[in-house]
């Protein structure tokens, strides 16, 4: 029971530990006041346990694909939030303060989230429990290791983050946050074919043999970037269509912010 | 003109509606007992190249996650509660399946054939 409940624990706690390092890093990195995250952190666990405590009733609407539907909405939320959230922070960069309160406004929603979706399964998981005393305090002790693992690992990508030249910061926190964001897209995609209202297909590929989906490294590279091993044409066309969609967005805010900051009078006087 | 465009438009999404329901009626159903955290039967056997409804029946009062990474699905499924999944169309081949919460008793396999 440990074990099982180590991994349980670990695998909800680090995708939700990542998108919440990579924000907050970036949050000190542009010296914005972090008291939103400990809002977004209380809003997360209070809609994870309502969720959990009406997971019946939402599982059977729509036909018994709720659950799904909801998963993939929240998903599909995170990562517009996401398309939001990193030009934004682009643009602090380059010109200084910039609509502040929305960049923080949106990285609350978005970790709240992450953490309903992931906390949510974790207290589904550990209320099974509560009505086994015997098995309860290994189990308590394997989720407290579980999330002690994956809060480590996402303190090591904060202090990765900000350990890092200024330059390279914001750089690596796009790429990482352009690919959590597409992976979100994949799962939410998949999520709409559990539930058939995407058709499902055989996949593209299979590299289940090469790196099988259950494995350590299989694991952590889903956390980060929703690995696949058997993906669906449709689950390659939403993560390849994410990806290009951010970038865009990404290149065009670069290209504008820049120009701005070479016209101020103070840049031209140099 | 319009108001006759507009009943053929109407005629054609009825026709696909009809054809849709029909097709989605016609797919095979398969269910799945979970008991004492084991599932009952661990092993099903299923149509390949076709979509098969799964229903899976939890009849423990604890909440159980079905969970496979062959077929790619996940779906919590609460104690006395049962979850329709959609699997499919499969190759013909073996896909392992386990319950996440309880993944030392509770497993099983789809065979499509």
């Amino acid at each position: 029971m440990l074990l099982t409940s180590v991994i349980i624990v670990l695998r909800e706690v680090l995708e939700a530990a990542l998108l919440l390092s990579i924000l907050l890093a970036t949050s000190r990195f542009m010296q914005l006041r972090t008291r939103w995250f400990y809002a977004s952190l209380a809003f997360g666990v209070v809609g994870a346990v309502a969720y959990g405590n009406n997971l019946t009733a939402i599982s059977n609407a729509f036909d018994g694909t709720g659950q799904e539907l909801l998963d993939a909405f929240l998903q599909f939320a995170i990562y517009l939030l996401l398309l939001l959230i990193v030009p934004l922070m682009v643009i602090n960069h380059h010109r200084g303060a910039y609509k502040r309160n929305l960049l923080q406004g949106a990285m609350l929603v978005a970790v709240a989230f992450a953490v309903l979706r992931e906390g949510s399964e974790v207290y589904v998981y550990l209320s099974a429990f509560r009505t086994q005393p015997d098995l309860y305090s290994s189990v308590m002790t394997g989720a407290l290791l579980g999330a002690g693992i994956g809060f480590s690992i996402g303190a090591l990508f904060y202090y990765l983050l900000l350990g890092l030249s200024r330059h390279y910061t914001l750089l690596l926190a796009g790429i990482l946050l352009t690919l959590v964001g597409a992976g979100m897209c994949a799962q939410a995609a998949q999520m709409l074919i559990q539930a058939d209202w995407l058709p499902a297909q055989a996949p593209l590929w299979d590299t289940s043999a090469l790196l099988p989906e259950g494995s350590l490294p299989g694991q952590l590279l889903y956390a980060l970037v929703s690995y696949e091993a058997t993906p669906t044409p449709i689950e390659v066309i939403v993560y390849s269509v994410s990806i290009s969609l951010m970038v865009l967005l990404l290149g065009f805010t670069h290209y504008v912010s820049r120009s701005y900051r070479q016209n101020l009078p103070e840049a031209r006087a140099h | 003109m319009t108001s006759h465009w507009h009943k053929k438009w109407y005629k054609t999404v009825i026709v696909i509606l009809l054809g849709w329901m029909a097709v989605a009626a016609g797919r095979p159903e398969v269910t799945l007992e979970i008991r004492d955290h084991l599932f009952m039967p661990s092993e099903l056997t299923v149509p390949a190249n076709t979509k098969v409804k799964l229903i899976v029946y939890n009849r423990d009062p604890t909440p159980e996650e079905f969970e496979s990474y062959e077929l790619n699905r996940e779906k919590v499924i609460m104690g006395g509660q049962r979850a329709i999944i959609f699997i499919g169309p499969l190759a013909p081949g073996e896909y392992p399946f386990f319950g996440e919460f309880n993944p030392k008793t509770a497993q099983g396999k789809i065979i499509a054939q």
